[in-house]
């Protein structure tokens, strides 16, 4: 049994986009800040009470809201971020599809849009409007009225389906 | 926003885990998370230590004769996915996709929030709970071990760590939330389950969740107006009249009382003939 009291740090190690990171942090230290201060920072701090979405982040192959997950807690976990996405210079299907069809104006909720999109495209890679606008139903935008978000998610959806992308998790 | 200072705990397995709870009455279990770190970062709770139980091997379903055994640290995702009647609805109506990733059965049984749309599906299944101390393990049905908003029969040093359930096979089920938002606890949630004979009605049970002073209850009278007779319109609309004698609904900033009785009956007719369409 490990156990690491009030005022001591304890070591985490992540694979954050592929690459392995370790760190020291306090039990009580959220994900998402741990994220940020790696250099991470597509992933927002909005809402801070897992209602926005802006957090949301890949782990160990699920969308979690990384704003209500404990930084000890994902330890050993794998971690993908927007940052993760683009390879080579090229953008993956899902951001071309957010660029193309204007799914964003300010930006701020589109990596936790993006991430989120990631995820259900994994589950239901043909998803119809319904389940689109589920899946995206843990994430808050004020800018778009979520129309165009929807039509992205749905372009995405067959960008990947006609060019296989090579998934990292 | 930071959670206040704790302490962290990683048991080997659940033996260790239980120690510790057993000593440290102030520790809390951390399951999936999702209401515990919101209520940490509202300082509604000051726990000492954080014993981290999300990666003990509770996290299964299996299908043992007529019974679901269903692991504490399954989460709704994979409820959501499982062939439970009922259950696998209610679950894929909890909260939002990320949460329901994170977020256990044994979670919200043990939080016992007074309107959780799993507990609709619980209370009309006669749902059983694993309750596990380092001195005995007990067994007690999902009715009585719900004592009150936010109150389960838990003492310290016990543990949530099983779910059991009949299977129900044969029975078409339906479950009714009205939410402001699809991901909020529902203002008001119900669950049919119904097994037909031709066009007689061989069993019904209707749970009913957010409308009384305990998280939630079987509406008997609704039932017992079906129980046994052949479906039409009529008893179907005494039924669902009769669902708003099981609540005892409280106004709070969401609804009013007389609101939520009201919509007992709405969703319980919706219930009701959403399962039977399927």
């Amino acid at each position: 049994m490990k156990v690491i009291k009030p005022d001591e740090k304890v070591k985490i190690t992540l694979t954050i986009n592929g690459q392995k990171y370790e760190t020291e942090v306090e039990p009580r230290k959220l994900l998402v800040h741990v994220l940020r201060e790696l250099g991470f920072t597509s992933v927002h701090v909005g809402c801070d009470d897992s209602y926005c979405g802006a957090c949301t982040v890949i782990m160990n192959g699920k969308s979690v809201k990384s704003c209500t997950v404990l930084a000890v807690e994902a330890d050993g976990a794998e971690i993908l971020t927007v940052e993760g996405l683009a390879k080579n210079g090229k953008l993956h299907p899902i951001q071309e599809a957010f660029w193309e069809n204007h799914a964003l104006q300010c930006g701020f909720c589109t990596p936790g849009f993006i991430m989120q999109t990631y995820w259900l495209l994994q589950e239901k890679p043909n998803p119809t409007e319904e389940e689109i606008r589920e899946g995206i139903s843990g994430n808050i935008c004020r800018c778009t009225g979520y129309q165009n978000i929807v039509k992205a998610v749905k372009s995405a959806a067959e960008k990947l389906s006609q060019t296989p992308y090579q998934r990292q998790q | 926003m930071y959670p206040p200072k704790f302490g962290y705990v990683i048991p080997e397995n659940l033996n260790e885990a239980l120690e510790f709870l057993e000593e440290h009455p102030d520790a809390k279990p951390l399951a999936g998370g999702q209401s515990l770190i919101r209520q940490l970062k509202l300082r509604q709770i000051r726990p000492s230590y954080l014993v981290e139980i999300r990666r003990l091997p509770l996290d299964y379903i299996r299908k043992e004769g007529n019974i679901y055994k269903i692991g504490a640290l399954t989460t709704h995702y994979t409820l959501s996915k499982s062939q439970i009647p009922l259950l696998n609805e209610t679950a894929s109506k909890t909260a939002d996709p990320q949460v329901r990733n994170m977020g256990t059965i044994g979670g919200v049984v043990a939080l016992m929030h007074p309107a959780t749309d799993n507990f609709a599906a619980l209370i009309a299944m006669d749902a059983k709970v694993k309750i596990t101390s380092r001195k005995q393990e007990r067994i007690v049905d999902f009715s009585s071990f719900q004592k009150g908003r936010f109150k389960a029969d838990l003492s310290p040093g016990e543990l949530v760590t099983e779910i059991q359930i009949p299977t129900f096979e044969g029975y078409k089920f339906s479950y009714q939330k009205l939410a402001k938002r699809i991901i909020d606890h529902p203002i008001v949630g119900v669950g049919v389950l119904v097994k037909l004979s031709g066009d007689t009605i061989e069993d019904i049970r209707i749970g009913i969740t957010g409308a009384s002073d305990v998280p939630a209850v079987r509406a008997k009278g609704a039932e017992e107006e079906l129980l046994g007779k052949r479906i039409n319109d009529e008893i179907i609309e005494k039924a669902a009249n009769r669902a708003m004698e099981s609540v005892n609904p409280a106004s709070d900033l969401v609804a009013s009382a007389e609101y939520r009785k009201k919509m007992v009956k709405v969703l319980t007719k919706k219930a009701i003939l959403n399962a039977l369409k399927r």
